[in-house]
């Protein structure tokens, strides 16, 4: 669907119609739970969360501004947000016993499923036309819900050189992205 | 050693990610208040995650936008404009402001509300036509006179379940009442002359609780189970559609009742 579609069914959706809001949901629910899956991991989880997500859609269309931003932008925004609340709340549980070790087997299990679901074709091109060091901070960040200070402990790089990686790598993302539109 | 600030309009693209915590976020975002050009930037640069997000799209499992729009109907809505109490609370750290007393009683009432929108649902989806005459109608409000006691009970007890090979079950269930109310999401629609029966099952014996109404977008509306138990597991079979006095064929789903 057009962007610009959703966007008005999001106007709709604002004055509180459910016919408008059962259509966002069935057009960016797989969206939505596939990048909390990612980042999230357990299934479970992932579910409650994606549930979370549509639910935070519904009650605050009102603060979609098209002018701002693509609608799809603004949801994957959300869903993104709250599912990196959710892991890092779980690491914060976790980190105290394997504080070395966890890093380690989450960066593995990171690249590997990033890897197995980026299944479109476009953007995994894109992200190969970025450096390494561009592609592994933004997908560290974006799939794996680490910090830009995470990140820079994971690869063993200065924090400012990850924080203008990952800029350059989205700028360089999104440049590739709308030329082949 | 004390991390580095950062540059704050640097930040733009870890922030893009969501990649900025603690007082690395509360600068950025202070910067962002009075930097139109990062305003502008921040959204070009969501449209590029927007497009990592739709690249990791999977499909979600059964039943559960039917569930969310359920519950939106009972959800009210934020007006357009924020008004400062609403602002005061965004900034308030996650989960603070809402963070219940009493957990537990706070979740059965979400989960109580959330049943209460799909029995709205599949209410208004029905057309709730069927109760025409006075006698009906006094069963049918005797019977969710029953069904909000449940969900109401102060020992009150969500469970769900997974159905094979698809949907899931919800369950409230009373010891008070020794009763249990029951809702579904997803199971796989069933051939003509079939219904869906469910099964008290324990110590002391298989008992027909009864039949899941017809699926409306996917759900089933409650039905409610007297009798229960100590022991006792609920199941759910694939019946002729008048129901079958045994369990004749194997259960879609068992569900331990003991908690």
């Amino acid at each position: 669907m057009p962007d610009a579609d959703l966007g008005a069914y999001l106007g709709e959706v604002a004055r509180g119609d459910q016919a408008a809001f059962e259509v966002v949901c069935a057009r960016t629910a797989a969206t939505v739970f596939g990048v909390v899956r990612s980042v999230v991991r357990d299934p479970f989880q992932a579910e409650e969360v994606c549930q979370e997500v549509l639910l935070e859609v519904w009650r605050c269309a009102s603060r979609f501004r098209p002018g701002r931003g693509s609608a799809m932008a603004w949801v994957t925004t959300i869903a993104h947000r709250r599912a990196v609340d959710r892991v890092r709340a779980e690491r914060r549980l976790a980190e105290r016993e394997q504080r070395a070790t966890a890093h380690t087997i989450a960066y593995d299990e990171v690249a590997e499923t990033v890897q197995a679901r980026l299944d479109r074709e476009r953007v995994r091109r894109c992200l190969r036309s970025l450096t390494e060091l561009q592609r592994e901070s933004v997908t560290l960040a974006y799939y794996g819900g680490y910090t830009f200070r995470e990140v820079s402990g994971l690869l063993g790089v200065a924090e400012g050189t990850v924080k203008t990686r990952m800029r350059d790598g989205l700028i360089r993302l999104r440049d590739c992205l709308g030329a082949g539109r | 050693m004390r991390p580095r600030r950062p540059e704050p309009h640097t930040l733009a693209g870890a922030y893009a990610l969501d990649a900025v915590a603690g007082t690395d976020k509360v600068r950025f975002e202070r910067h962002l208040a009075s930097c139109p050009a990062c305003v502008r930037e921040l959204a070009e640069l969501r449209e590029a995650t927007a497009r990592l997000a739709g690249a990791a799209a999977a499909e979600p499992p059964g039943g559960l936008v039917q569930r969310v729009v359920a519950s939106a109907a009972l959800t009210p809505q934020l007006p357009p404009v924020p008004g400062p109490a609403e602002r005061w609370r965004a900034r308030l750290p996650m989960g603070t402001a809402r963070r219940p007393a009493r957990p537990r009683r706070a979740l059965r009432a979400r989960l109580a509300l959330a049943l209460a929108a799909m029995l709205l649902a599949v209410a208004a989806a029905s057309g709730a036509i069927a109760l025409t005459t006075e006698h009906r109608l006094g069963a049918a409000e005797r019977r969710d006179h029953q069904i909000a006691q449940v969900l109401t009970a102060p020992d009150a007890v969500m469970l769900t379940a997974r159905a094979r090979p698809q949907g899931t079950a919800t369950v409230v269930m009373s010891h008070r009442y020794r009763s249990l109310v029951l809702t579904t999401a997803g199971l796989p629609p069933l051939p003509a002359g079939h219904r869906y029966q469910v099964w008290l099952m324990g110590p002391s014996g298989d008992r027909p609780a009864g039949l899941l109404p017809a699926a409306h977008g996917g759900m089933t509306g409650p039905v409610i189970a007297t009798g229960l138990a100590a022991g006792d597991w609920i199941g759910l079979t694939v019946a002729p559609a008048a129901g079958s006095p045994r369990s004749a064929s194997a259960p879609i789903l068992m569900l331990n009742l003991a908690t």
